[in-house]
């Protein structure tokens, strides 16, 4: 017999733009040179918004949100990952790498179609298969002219001129290259407003996770990663950043009018790490207990740029414009860019585990939890860098930790029976019931 | 160990015996000289600044011993040797250590460096954020302002400068040290060389473990009469191995009991270690830099061209490589990505390969079958 | 007030009676393909060995992998819970219960009332198991139950090398090539099995009275192997593999 909902709720009324969004964003790349306009490969965190500079028509595939598409769709997923096998490369790489480089192997655009080739690779690398990752991509597509940009100069809070420097001298560097290599000449004013746009986007996105404070939560977690990932696309872009605007009206919206996420909203969770993508619906299994993920630090810091407010709590970093800096030239944009983007929150752990204690540990707090969920995720070793020492962090400071082995984009190796038994086994030593059931 | 070749009683026994006790090294040189000692992770640490600081760097390395003590710290998908090596720290068996560091390269060893800073109590632990784009002309000034601001926190720690003429003298003892394990390597050009891989391993990884002006030492002395050594034991296939990290004694006398050689290496505690010098320029942080940033370099930082493969294929010719073991630490995605690449310029250059992945311990028994049938291939191609 | 526990397990059914948190009686039949047979003919054995009839039984719970299917009733608990209150019940300083089954190993850290305070399961690198130890004593030409009190008679460690359960195998074939004596191939195989288990206790950390219990708790060589590798005292109840089902029961008359 199910409990009487607690709290009203209501589907999402941007739900409908998330998804066209999305769509249009991977229909734009595949049709970049029927519109004689320029494409680009490169990852989520690539400083997206350089390669603006060199026309209206430019666009791009991030390949983490593209490999989670794949592992989403599991039967094209396994037949990448087989194609990737069958080709020499060990199962134990990142599943997203596979996934992609799959695709170019069978020649299969996930998004329908055959694979559309880059013009050029404009890379980032922080994680050791990073910039790796685009130098198989080039051998398997006959050579693609290939920028990767060095990120990894330390923890923010260590953040020094000549750490910028390095950054955004590969920057002109890179700007210098892409010139040569597309024949275009580069428009800083093009730089700017992408720029400006990727400030307001990131940092509309933490203040939208931010409303998820709120008791009960007007979003849960399998919803946010369908919104998030605009950020990972082309954050740059002004329409994500005038989506991210009205999405954050909505949810004001949604938490004056009383709507929450789930409506037997009893039970307070994080997460961490990539979900497993093939298996999603572990979430709507976890609203059978009233558990709902509020967030994680991965979907509040993949993308969203945070700072601590004046009275001590965390919430979206302010942006240049808002603190009236008016951008005039390439190299400062680029250095304010920089500037930005090294303070994003997912970014810190690859220094130290125990800065992303502290970030959680707060999280922790100010979103009133009752408990966290690690993926221990097989697939990404970028990111589970250091969780063990993160499980030890939240346990000393008294949280309740659950763990579970599983992998982002290889369904081979997420075992659904078994999450779901440790779930249980979770719910129980917290003394939470499943409605209507033991 | 039957087929042991005669080992050159001074030098290879003192390189033996400095591997194997190395903590009575250290603990001897600490109450010799008062000063203090450093374990480093990774071929990145700017050893000459610590030395230069007074400072004896030690590489740490695992003890290939089964171990159920990392498991709360490092998730097991990570590579057994970064496990392996906290497991030594947690247990105690570096507790002569003053202080770590770790010059970033690869994530899973990063994970060692942190777990060791929280659990394991040390006076001084310092991350070096050794730029990754090594190619970029950007990366050497980078990494020579990072050494600037390491060297002022080594100086605050130990509350004393660290003149320039110190760093110059560093730079002159590691060149020199590095030079001499040049004219070892260079004897392995030869035909017959006079020396096995196992005898070069324990060679390199010594002089990881102790000061360098005594390993130079040891090696001049080694020098001096070995040209004239003559070869106890048929050279056999002459092989090269190359890959992660690797440390694998027992591994490499096994191989060379199977009538083969290993002539030259290309890994991470090997000829990676101290294939490059320091070219002196008016600006020492800068010159020690600039050795750092065109090294040899790791996976990791070997983009967006692949310039290890050319090295490699350079050392095959070289050392007329007839067949390679390439071998990397189970879950290594940095080599495993470079891998097929790698494998295919090798065939390409008519070297077939091999590929084995360690582990804490290897099955020695299997592995054996998999290289007795590599050697057969080998010989009977060259039948051809 | 009369309970039924029910543990439907990958290999076996175990059910117990209990009143008054006593085992009145037990019954085990192979779990096989059809587990509601198996379930009934496990019960059918616990009530005859009680001497209870089934009118008796005020509530049932289940408990094991097979739980969710089992259709004498809804009543649920983990095998992490069940583990805790079964174990707490047997013995009452137990704080720490470490179940190695044919599959799973699990270890659970409770208080003095049976309730979990944490707990781990292992993972996919633990070549931990009681499958794996059966696949070890093929290759030593020895039964299962031979393999723990061969491997009592020596007193030498052999390290196995291999660390993946594949390999694993054919070095043991290695080992008996070499000579190496058959009781130390068994000893070292029983110590690889403790250490990857102990891995896992260690996540979550361990403290007196450790018990342990599952199918793999009645051999005799991995008692002694998880007691080194604990370097403390293990307890194992009199009848091991009945632990789950009794915190199930228990729990039933909650």
């Amino acid at each position: 017999m199910a409990s009487k909902a607690k709290y009203k709720t209501a589907p999402l009324k941007t739900w409908e733009k998330a998804k066209e969004l999305r769509l249009k964003y991977y229909e734009d790349y595949a049709k970049a040179h029927e519109r004689g306009g320029l494409r680009w490969a490169g990852g989520a965190w690539s400083f997206s918004a350089v390669p603006s500079g060199l026309g209206e028509d430019v666009w791009s595939l991030t390949s983490e949100p593209y490999a989670a598409s794949i592992a989403a769709n599991k039967s094209l997923s396994l037949k990448c990952l087989e194609a990737t096998e069958k080709a020499g490369y060990a199962r134990d790489l990142c599943a997203y790498m596979r996934n992609y480089w799959g695709s170019i192997l069978l020649d299969e655009y996930a998004f329908g179609g055959s694979f559309p080739k880059p013009d050029f690779i404009w890379q980032d690398h922080i994680c050791c298969s990073h910039a790796k990752w685009y130098q198989v991509v080039s051998d398997l597509e006959g050579g693609i002219p290939h920028f990767s940009m060095d990120v990894a100069v330390g923890p923010y809070k260590d953040v020094a001129p000549h750490k910028i420097d390095y950054l955004v001298g590969q920057m002109h560097d890179g700007i210098e290259w892409m010139e040569k290599i597309t024949g275009r000449k580069y428009d800083d004013a093009l730089l700017i407003e992408a720029v400006k746009n990727e400030f307001r986007s990131t940092s509309t996105w933490a203040e939208i996770c931010a409303l998820n404070k709120h008791i009960p939560a007007p979003l849960e977690e399998k919803t946010m990663y369908s919104l998030y990932v605009h950020g990972t696309l082309n954050k740059h872009d002004r329409a994500v950043a005038d989506f991210y605007d009205e999405l954050l009206a909505e949810v004001k919206e949604r938490i004056a009018q009383g709507i929450a996420a789930i409506p037997n909203e009893r039970c307070r969770l994080m997460s961490d790490t990539q979900p497993p993508w093939g298996f999603l619906k572990i979430f709507r299994y976890m609203e059978e207990y009233g558990a709902v993920s509020v967030g994680s630090l991965y979907t509040f810091g993949l993308i969203g740029i945070w700072e601590d407010k004046p009275d001590g709590s965390w919430g979206p970093r302010t942006t240049p414009m808002q603190k009236g800096i008016e951008i005039k030239d390439r190299d400062q944009a680029l250095r304010l860019y920089a500037d930005w983007t090294l303070s994003k929150p997912e970014w810190q752990h690859f220094y130290s585990p125990h800065l992303k204690t502290e970030m959680m540990l707060r999280i922790a707090k100010e979103w009133q939890l009752d408990g966290v969920m690690l993926h221990y995720n097989r697939g990404c070793e970028g990111l589970s860098v250091g969780i063990a020492e993160n499980r030890l962090g939240l346990i000393e400071a008294g949280h309740p930790v659950m763990s579970f082995e599983g992998n982002m984009g290889d369904e081979r190796e997420f075992d659904e029976a078994r999450v779901r038994d440790r779930f249980d086994a979770f719910m129980e030593t917290l003394g939470v019931k499943r409605n209507g059931n033991t | 160990m039957a087929n042991q070749p005669t080992l050159d009683v001074e030098t290879f026994e003192t390189f033996r015996n400095w591997r194997l006790k190395r903590a009575d090294y250290a603990r001897e040189w600490k109450q010799r000289t008062r000063g203090k000692i450093i374990g480093y992770f990774c071929t990145y640490a700017p050893e000459e600044l610590m030395y230069a600081a007074g400072i004896l760097p030690v590489r740490i390395l695992g003890s290939h011993e089964v171990q159920d003590v990392t498991e709360p710290h490092i998730f097991a998908m990570f590579c057994p040797f970064c496990r392996d090596c906290l497991a030594q720290g947690l247990k105690g068996r570096f507790n002569y250590l003053d202080g770590i560091t770790i010059a970033q390269s690869c994530l899973h060893i990063r994970q060692t460096f942190t777990s060791w800073q929280k659990h394991i109590p040390i006076d001084y632990s310092y991350y070096l954020p050794m730029p990754h784009h090594v190619q970029s002309r950007h990366a050497t000034p980078f990494l020579t302002k990072e050494l600037g601001v390491f060297r002022e926190s080594l100086e605050t720690w130990l509350g004393r400068k660290i003149e320039d003429k110190a760093i110059d003298n560093a730079i002159e003892v590691y060149n020199r040290n590095r030079q001499l394990l040049w004219e070892v390597y260079k004897l392995r050009l030869e035909p017959d060389p006079p020396l096995t891989g196992e005898e070069a391993m324990e060679m390199v990884l010594s002089s990881q473990m102790v000061d360098k002006r005594d390993h130079s030492d040891a090696l001049e002395s080694l020098l001096t009469r070995l040209p004239q050594r003559t070869s106890t034991r048929p050279t056999g296939t002459r092989l090269m191995i190359l890959g992660s990290e690797d440390d694998d004694i027992e591994f490499i006398q096994m191989v060379e009991s199977c009538g083969a050689t290993f002539v030259v290496d290309d890994h991470c505690t090997g000829s990676r270690y101290f294939w490059n010098n320091v070219e002196r320029s008016e600006d020492r942080l800068a010159s020690i830099a600039e050795r750092y940033v065109k090294r040899v370099p790791c996976p990791t930082k070997d983009w967006p061209t692949r310039t290890r493969v050319e090295h490699v294929l350079k050392l095959v010719k070289d050392y007329d490589v007839q067949g390679a073991i390439v071998m990397q630490q189970k879950f290594c995605d940095p080599h495993e990505i470079d891998v097929p690449a790698l494998t295919k310029a090798l065939n390409g250059a008519g070297v077939k390969t091999l590929f084995l992945e360690f582990d804490v311990t290897v099955p020695i028994g299997q592995f054996k079958v998999r290289v007795e049938a590599f050697l057969e291939m080998l010989q009977e191609d060259d039948l051809f | 007030m009369i309970t039924v526990g029910i543990d439907i397990g990958a290999k076996t059914v175990k059910v117990v009676v209990a009143q008054d948190g006593k085992i009145l009686g037990k019954g085990l039949v192979p779990a096989g393909m059809d587990t509601t047979a198996s379930t009934q003919q496990a019960l059918d054995a616990a009530l005859a060995d009680a001497s209870v009839g089934k009118g008796k039984v005020e509530a049932y719970t289940a408990t094991g992998t097979g739980r969710k299917d089992c259709a004498l009733t809804d009543n649920q608990i983990t095998e992490v819970g069940a583990a805790a209150k079964g174990m707490t019940r047997l013995m009452e300083s137990c704080r720490t219960v470490i179940d190695v089954g044919a599959e799973e190993g699990r270890t659970v850290r409770c208080d003095a009332g049976g309730k979990v305070i944490d707990f781990a399961y292992n993972e996919k690198c633990a070549a931990g198991a009681g499958t794996f130890a059966e696949g070890m004593a093929r290759a030593l030409q020895v039964s299962l139950e031979e393999l723990g009190p061969l491997s009592l008679t020596s007193n030498r460690a052999v390290q196995m090398n291999a660390q993946c359960a594949v390999f694993a195998e054919s070095e043991v074939v290695t080992l008996i090539h070499n000579k190496t004596p058959r009781e130390d191939i068994a000893r070292a195989v029983l110590d690889a099995i403790a250490s990857r288990i102990v891995s896992m206790v260690r996540k979550v950390g361990f403290e007196k009275d450790v018990a342990l219990v599952g199918g793999v708790a009645l051999n005799p060589g991995f008692v002694e192997a998880m007691k080194r590798a604990l370097e403390m005292d293990v307890h194992v109840p009199a009848e091991p593999e009945y632990v789950g089902a009794l915190g199930a029961a228990l729990a039933a008359a909650e």
